[in-house]
This record gives structure tokens, sequence and C-alpha cells, in this order.
């Protein structure tokens, strides 16, 4: 669904139109804000860069003002203008996008974190290829998400959403791997659990995806897709 | 130019024009203010003239004579009948008493100009008198009896002394001896209850408006009664009931264009109708009630209908809404409101009825009737053809007469117009 | 001539069939999205149509009304809504060229029917009107006026009761209770209304009919009317026509869309006012047009 299908500048209030285009073009920047710090935290982690690392963590403030600023902006929108259906849903599906990115953007700050921790350490190279290809997925479904969100795209939603469990199934893969590693090296389980934690956080970023997903899907159909399996998923949206 | 200089020039271009605009309002207030006073100068005037000639005919005058009851006098039977007093001879009584209060009088031409001073109506009173009361047979009485219109005007000041002789209604003579009973205080004015108590007369001392007040106000009842049902059920009707069609478009059309049609079109009607086939009374207030209920329908239908819609439409469907029918919704919320509206109407168009007399005219209750009637088939006048009448009479005393009728039915109109603005406060209710 | 009564009724300004452009407009909303039957139906219309001379104000409307439940009717003005509103007690009676055809059943019984007695059935299907009408009479005559007409009490003890519960039903009572042999018309705004749906329940009807019936009062009394329209469920099936979308969103459970005279959109009030299916009941909710 194309962005001018919400029909934001057909109110009859010039304000409210500013307003609605507003808290949607926020979200937007927030996107690509997080979107920019998780692949700067992946590439901190890779090289392994503790600079860039640095910087991802320290930049994370901005994510959460903006949230709180968009939070702002919501409420007031519901205070004054009562919205109701579509105006409604993309009121409710913005507050919890926002939610969703700003945890998006801890996780980002967490491997920024880790990058710097683990940039001095020396590492399996198998590590970096395994990160490397899990945070290339999680970074094209966060890419596709936020392009669903910004074109209130139904069926990219749940082709992205689909992409999860993918995820879930490479996360499982190196997290057993790391278990090995660590059995056979007891002196490494220090680094190889920060390499499973950056793990974790990239597969806890495909979920925050996923849920903006289910948002996008909540903003156009109308029906609350969390909590269901794909299938069902297809079928409510059909 | 700035937004701001814009606002400045244009609060000096108001400036500039508020002398002009205020002059204009002063202007139309001085106008409204003069075209006030003219209209309080000239009802003024009006009343003024009219009760400065009127108030006159609220006093009569009187003369004492020393009136001797005597039978040989009356020409009567010490013991006489009802009927043989009714024939007796007062003129006589009246004569005798003035030719022993001026002795001198010998000749029979001054004796008839000194009979003159006394009105005939002393007669008719000393007849009632002993009709009344027959012991004062042989008595010797003091009484009161009217003067003469002549006396009368000259008593009101209406005769100039200074004229010569022939030039007045009073001779010299005559004036010696009013001087003379003035002297003796036998010459008294008092209020005037003949004009109250009794109908039309030639003579302007006896002559009264109580003929014409009941013939106005049996008038006014045969209108009311007729008009004020007719007129209220057929408002009723087509307001809320009729529904809208050509024929209702029609008959309002007609309702409008009766009430602008001239009063004397509607008394040719009665006389046409009502006395030509109908062959009712001629003269009668019957009649004239048919004819003034014709004139005034329009005037209570149209009042009436406009009380009706000023009645809101939000109580009819309140009533409706709680399951009243259309005649509950009518009489108990819609007329209670509608009546003070209707009852103004009512009684303006009563008033316009009670001044009217052109229709009445043509009716013949134009005709000289002494007699005061009894009920609403006797002939009769009505108070504004009474004025007529009077206002076209020769004798200097019906000048007053007519003002006083006037005066009398000014206040009916005024006491009719106030009860009217009474109802309308009284019952009017606010929503 | 109640030519009055006439100007007082909604303006319908719906459907000119001529014009080619609404034409096809009415063809997109003639279908009414959504269920418009319901389990146990109260009140039950079926294909009605009502004309004023030859304008087309209702086309084709179905919709049933659920036994105690709250039913909004929205929609922009001139769309039809108070007009199909006062065919369910036959109101449009009073308005000498509005024409009514499709069958409109209370409990199963065509209230059309030549058998049907209006002033039955204004007793069985009460109104209340936009503006606080209180007949210019006490307040306790205004609302024993219904069961007077209708003589519903057998004496005036009895009487006295159904005014008492009346105006307790509609939350009148304890304001009111020291000057019943006041003047209706004395009361603020809010209470007027509250005294006009205490003589609307004061004959004990089935279904009562709201005409806007908060446009007139502020917010705090439109509170108090919503309140006690939620408490009147219990006793009485309700149907309201109201401007304000929000209280249409508050009150009832059920929420009819309708537009130019067609009922659009039938369903949940929650889902109405969270996902609308036709995009005109959209629009008008989101304030997309006027």
């Amino acid at each position: 669904m194309d962005a001018n299908k919400l029909h934001l500048n057909d109110h009859i209030s010039q304000q409210f139109n500013l307003e609605l285009e507003d808290i949607r073009n926020k979200a937007m920047v927030m996107g690509g804000l997080v979107e920019k710090q998780v692949s700067d935290g992946l590439r901190a982690l890779l090289e392994p860069n503790s600079e860039l690392g640095e910087e991802v963590s320290t930049t994370d403030y901005r994510v959460n003002s903006l949230e709180v600023e968009i939070d702002e902006e919501c409420t007031q929108i519901l205070a004054r203008r009562q919205p109701a259906a579509s105006d409604l849903r993309l009121v409710v599906t913005i507050i919890k996008t926002v939610t969703d990115l700003e945890r998006i953007g801890d996780e980002a700050e967490k491997i920024g974190r880790f990058a710097v921790s683990l940039a001095t350490a020396q590492l399996r190279p198998g590590y970096y290829a395994e990160l490397r290809h899990l945070g290339d997925h999680v970074k094209s479904m966060l890419h596709d998400a936020l392009d669903a969100f910004a074109r209130m795209d139904v069926d990219a939603a749940i082709a992205t959403a689909a992409q999860d469990l993918k995820i879930d199934d490479e996360f499982e893969s190196l997290s057993r791997l790391l278990i090995t590693h660590m059995m056979e090296d007891p002196r490494e389980v220090k680094n190889v659990l920060k390499v499973n934690w950056c793990a974790r956080s990239l597969e806890r970023i495909g979920d925050h995806a996923k849920n903006v997903c289910e948002y996008v899907i909540y903003m156009v159909k109308g029906k609350n897709v969390r909590h269901t399996s794909l299938d069902q998923m297809q079928e409510l949206t059909d | 130019m700035s937004n701001a200089d814009e606002q400045a020039a244009v609060v000096d271009i108001v400036t500039a024009g508020l002398k002009r605009r205020y002059a204009a309002e002063r202007r139309f207030r001085l106008f409204g203010l003069l075209s006030v006073v003219l209209g309080f100068v000239f009802l003024f005037a009006l009343f003024a003239s009219i009760i400065s000639t009127g108030y006159p005919a609220f006093q009569s005058t009187y003369v004492q004579l020393d009136i001797d009851f005597d039978p040989a006098i009356l020409d009567i039977s010490a013991s006489p009948g009802s009927e043989e007093l009714s024939a007796a001879n007062y003129a006589g009584l009246v004569k005798h008493s003035l030719r022993e209060l001026f002795p001198a009088v010998k000749k029979r031409r001054e004796r008839r100009s000194l009979y003159q001073l006394v009105s005939i109506g002393a007669e008719y009173e000393l007849r009632n008198r002993l009709l009344t009361a027959p012991s004062f047979i042989g008595r010797k009485e003091a009484l009161w009896l009217p003067a003469n219109d002549d006396l009368d005007t000259f008593m009101k000041g209406g005769i100039d002394r200074q004229l010569p002789q022939e030039n007045r209604r009073l001779s010299d003579q005559q004036l010696t001896w009013i001087d003379a009973l003035l002297e003796a205080g036998r010459i008294e004015k008092r209020f005037n209850t003949v004009f109250f108590t009794s109908g039309d007369s030639r003579e302007p001392e006896l002559a009264g408006i109580k003929g014409a007040l009941l013939g106005s106000f049996y008038t006014l009842i045969v209108t009311l009664v007729l008009s004020f049902p007719i007129g209220i059920a057929a408002a009723i009707y087509l307001e809320e009931f009729a529904s809208r069609s050509r024929w209702t478009d029609v008959i309002e059309i007609n309702i409008n264009n009766l009430a602008a049609v001239p009063s004397i079109v509607f008394g040719l009607l009665g006389l046409a109708v009502f006395i030509n086939v109908f062959d009712l009374p001629r003269s009668a207030p019957l009649v004239g009630g048919l004819v003034l209920t014709l004139m005034t329908l329009p005037t209570i239908i149209i009042a009436s209908r406009a009380a009706l819609k000023s009645v809101p439409p939000s109580i009819r469907e309140a009533a409706l809404g709680v399951g009243a029918s259309r005649m509950q919704m009518v009489t108990h919320h819609v007329l209670p409101l509608a009546l003070p509206g209707m009852l103004t109407g009512t009684i303006i168009g009563m008033a316009r009825a009670l001044g009217e007399s052109a229709p009445l005219l043509m009716i013949g209750m134009v005709a000289f009737i002494v007699d005061v009637p009894q009920s609403i088939t006797e002939p009769a006048t009505a108070l504004p053809v009474q004025i007529y009448l009077w206002s076209d009479s020769p004798e200097r005393a019906f000048t007053e007469k007519t003002s006083a009728a006037i005066i009398v039915l000014l206040v009916f109109l005024v006491v009719m117009n106030s009860l009217a603005v009474y109802l309308r406060k009284r019952f009017e209710k606010r929503w | 001539m109640p030519s009055s009564i006439a100007n007082a009724a909604p303006a319908a300004t719906a459907a000119n069939l001529n014009d080619q452009q609404t034409q096809d407009l009415h063809q997109k909303i003639a279908a009414t999205v959504g269920r418009i039957e319901v389990d146990d139906a109260k009140m039950s219309m079926r294909d009605v149509d009502v004309f004023y001379d030859d304008k087309h104000a209702i086309c084709a409307v179905n919709l049933d009304i659920a036994a105690h439940e709250v039913i909004a009717m929205i929609g922009p003005s001139g769309c039809g809504k108070s007009t199909f509103l006062r065919c369910m007690n036959r109101m449009n009676d009073t308005i000498e060229n509005c024409r009514v055809s499709g069958s409109l059943k209370l409990d199963g019984v065509d209230i059309y029917d030549k058998k049907q007695d209006v002033v039955q059935l204004r007793a069985r299907v009460g109104m209340v009107f936009q503006k606080p009408n209180p007949f210019p009479k006490s307040i306790y005559d205004n609302v024993a006026y219904g069961p007077r007409i209708h003589g519903l009490a057998a004496n005036r003890a009895e009487l006295e009761e159904i005014v008492v519960t009346s105006l307790e039903r509609s939350g009148l009572f304890a304001e009111v209770k020291d000057r019943l042999d006041k003047p209706g018309t004395g009361l603020s705004g809010g209470q007027q209304q509250r005294l006009c749906i205490a003589r609307a329940i004061a004959v004990n009807p089935e279904v009562i009919l709201m005409d806007e019936p908060c446009s007139a009062l502020d917010p705090i009394a439109t509170a108090r009317i919503e309140e006690l329209i939620d408490e009147l469920r219990k006793n009485y099936t309700i149907a309201i026509v109201t401007h304000s979308m929000q209280q249409a969103a508050r009150v009832s459970q059920r929420t009819a869309y309708f537009h130019l005279g067609y009922l659009v959109e039938v369903g949940e009030t929650a889902k109405i006012f969270t996902y609308p299916e036709h995009k005109l009941t959209e629009d008008y909710i989101t304030g997309r047009f006027g």
C-alpha cells in the first residue's frame, strides 16, 4: 500500500494533516537512525572498530529522545484530535513502533559496547563470518520492516515477518556452535559468551522488526495479528 | 506596505468617517422624536377639543318651581285612575307655577316665551311622579325641573348677552326673567343623568345615549357570540387540521382579501342578504351583529392563525411524541398557548366593530329611535351612528352632546384595548 | 395545515437521481456493509424508502434493532438519519408531503399497517427531541401528561408513583423533588432534557428514539444524559441520532452510518470506530469530509 493511500492530506483540518504527517515522518527518521545504529554497531563488531563501537553506544540517546518526542506528540493528538479509525490506528501503530525501535536502538547500543570490549580479543575468524551472516540477515529484515512501515505494505510486512523464523534458526545454530566451542576451550568462555550476547541482540532486533511488521498489518487491516502463527497471519489478512 | 501600516490606515479611514455616521444617527433620532411629538400634539389637540366641547353635556340646568298638584289645574277628579292621571294636564301645572312666579306677565305672547324657559321634559317628569305616588295630589311642592336647552346653553355660557336681541335665541325679556330666577336661587346646574338614562330625542336637553349604548351593546354581543367561536374554529381547522391544497390556498387568500374589504360593502351585503332575502327585522342589532360578524371574522381568523403559528412546533412534537392525538395536542397544548393572542385579536376586532358606522347605516340602524331597545330584534341605533346623527342636528346644544357621545365611545374603546393588553399579559406564557 | 411541523423536520437534501455523478455514487453505497440482522430484533426495518415529494430521502434501508441495545445513527447533515428515526414512531405522518414505503416492524408487527393505531404506537415508541421541549406546565404535569392521556394510572397515588419513578429513572428526582409544581421550563437545559426523557419513559415505552438529545447541552449535562442512556438500556431499547461521533462511540453498542439516504455501514461500535470497512464511513468518522 502506498503511503498516499493513508489519505493523510484529506482531513478537513489542515493542521491535523500536518500533525499526522509529522509523527509519521519522525517515526521514519527514527527508523533510519536505528537502522544506522544497528549497521554501525555491527560494523564496529566485525571490523573490529572500538571507536565506532563507542560512538554507537553514546549515540543511543538520540534514539531515546526521538521516542520521547514522538510519544509526546502522539499523546497530544490523542488528547486534542480524538482520532478514529485509520487515524487512530496510525497513532497507535506509531506509538507501538517507536517503542520497538527504541528497543532495537538499545540492542544496537549493547552490540556497540560488546564491540568495544571484543575489539582487543582474539576471536576465531569463524565467529565473524557467522555473526556477519546473521547480522546481514537481521539488517535486511529491519530494512524491509521499516520499508513496509514506510509504505504501509501488508504483503511486504507479512513476507518480512516470515524472515524472523529463519533468523531464529540461525541464532539457534550459532548458539549451539558457541556452546560447543566453550566446552572445547573453557578459556574462551568469556569472549564466546560476549559473542553469544551479540547474536542474542541481533535475534532480538529481528523480533522487534517482526513486531513492527505486525503493527503495519494492524494499521492497514485493522486486525491484531500478534501472537499468531504465520499461516494464521496470512489467513487473517486475506 | 506592512500589515501594521495597513491596519493604521484602516483606523484613519474609519475615524474620518465617524463624524458623518454619528451625524446621520443624530439626524434620524431627531426625526423620530419630532414625529412622536407631532403625533402627541395631534392626539392632545383632538382630546382637548372633544373634551372641552363635550364636558358641559354631563351637566344640565334645572329650574325650581313651586308646583301645586291641584286636581282643578290637572283637570282630574279627586281620586283618579291611572289612565286619567296619564292624560292629565301637566303642562298646566308648570304654566300655573310660572304665572305665580311672574304675576306681572300678562300678555299671551310674553307668557308663551316665559313658558319656553322650561323643557317639555318637565311635564313627563311630573307625570311620572304622580303615577308613582298619587298621594301628591292636592299638595304643593318645590321641585327642580329641567330647563329648556336655550336656558341650558345660556347657563353654560353659550349665549352672549351683548348681541342684539334678534341675533340670539333668548329675548331681553327672557333674560330678565332668568336673572330674577337666578336671584331667587331657582336655577341650578346638576349632573346630567338624563344623558345616560334616556334614548334619543328632538329636544337636546332630553336626548340621551342609553338607546345607542344598548344598541351597540346588543350588536357587539351578537358579533362576539358569532365571530369568536366561528373565527377560532376556522383558524384552528385551517392551521392544524386542513391539509395544504389548492382549496386551502384559495380560502387563505380570500380571508386576507376580506379583511381589506371596505366595511360599507359588508353593509350592502347585509342589506341584500339578511334583510331582503332572510327577511330579518330592519334596524335591529341582530342584523347589525351579523354584518359586523362578517366584517370582524377575517380579522379574528388572521389574528388567531398568527397566534397558532407562534406556538413553537416543538410543543406539538412533544405532545405527539408522548402519544397525544391531534385533537389532544391542540386542546391541551396549542390552544392554551395561543389563546391570549386569539383573545387580543378578537378584542381588537370587537373594538373595530364598536367604532363602525358605515355598514350599520346600510341596514337602517341610522333611524331616529326614541325607545331604548329591549332585545336584539328591536330597532336600535349604535353609538357611532348616534354621533353621526347628533352632529347633523341644528340645535346648538347637540354639539356638546356629540362630543360627549364621542367621549363615551372613546372610553369604551380604551377600556377594550386595555382589556386586550391585560389579557395578553395575564395569560401569556413563556417557553 | 401543520406547516410549522414540516419546517422543524430535517431538511432532506438527499438524492437527486437525475445527476449522473450522484447516480454513480448511489451505486457505490447502495448495498449496506456489515450485518443488518440481529438475533433478538425488537424492531426490524426492510426496504424502507422515504420520499419528500419527489425527493428520495431514504433509499432501501434495511436495519434491525436488538432489544436492550443502544444503536447510534450517525452521518453528515441531511443524510436521512433523523428522517429514518422519525419513521420508527411515525412522526413523519405529520409532514404532509412525506411518503414512507417498505416494512417497519415492531415485535414482528408492521407499524405502518392500516390497523396499527399511531397513538398506541407512540405510546410504545417514545421520542426525545433535539431541543429540550418541556410543556409550559409544572414539572409534575409534564411527566404526568402521558400517563394521564393514556389512562395509565387508576388514581392520584398511582399517578404520583409513576411520576416519581420516571423522574428517578431519569436521574432528576433528587434535583426537583422540592419543586414539582414549578414550571418545567424554569429548569436548566440539561435538566429540561432529562425531564423530557422522564416524560417519555412515564408511559413506559418499549423503544425510545432520541434525536440528537444532547446537541443543545453543555458537556456536563451531556455526560449525565449519556450515563442515563446507559442506565435506561436495561429496560428500554434505544435508537439515538447524534452528530457527535464521540457520543455515538461512548453510548452505543452498534453504530449505523447513513449517507445520502443510504445505510452505508452498520456494525459493532468498537469496530466502526477502529476499523470501518466502507471508505465513506472511514472518511466521515476521521473527519475527511463534512
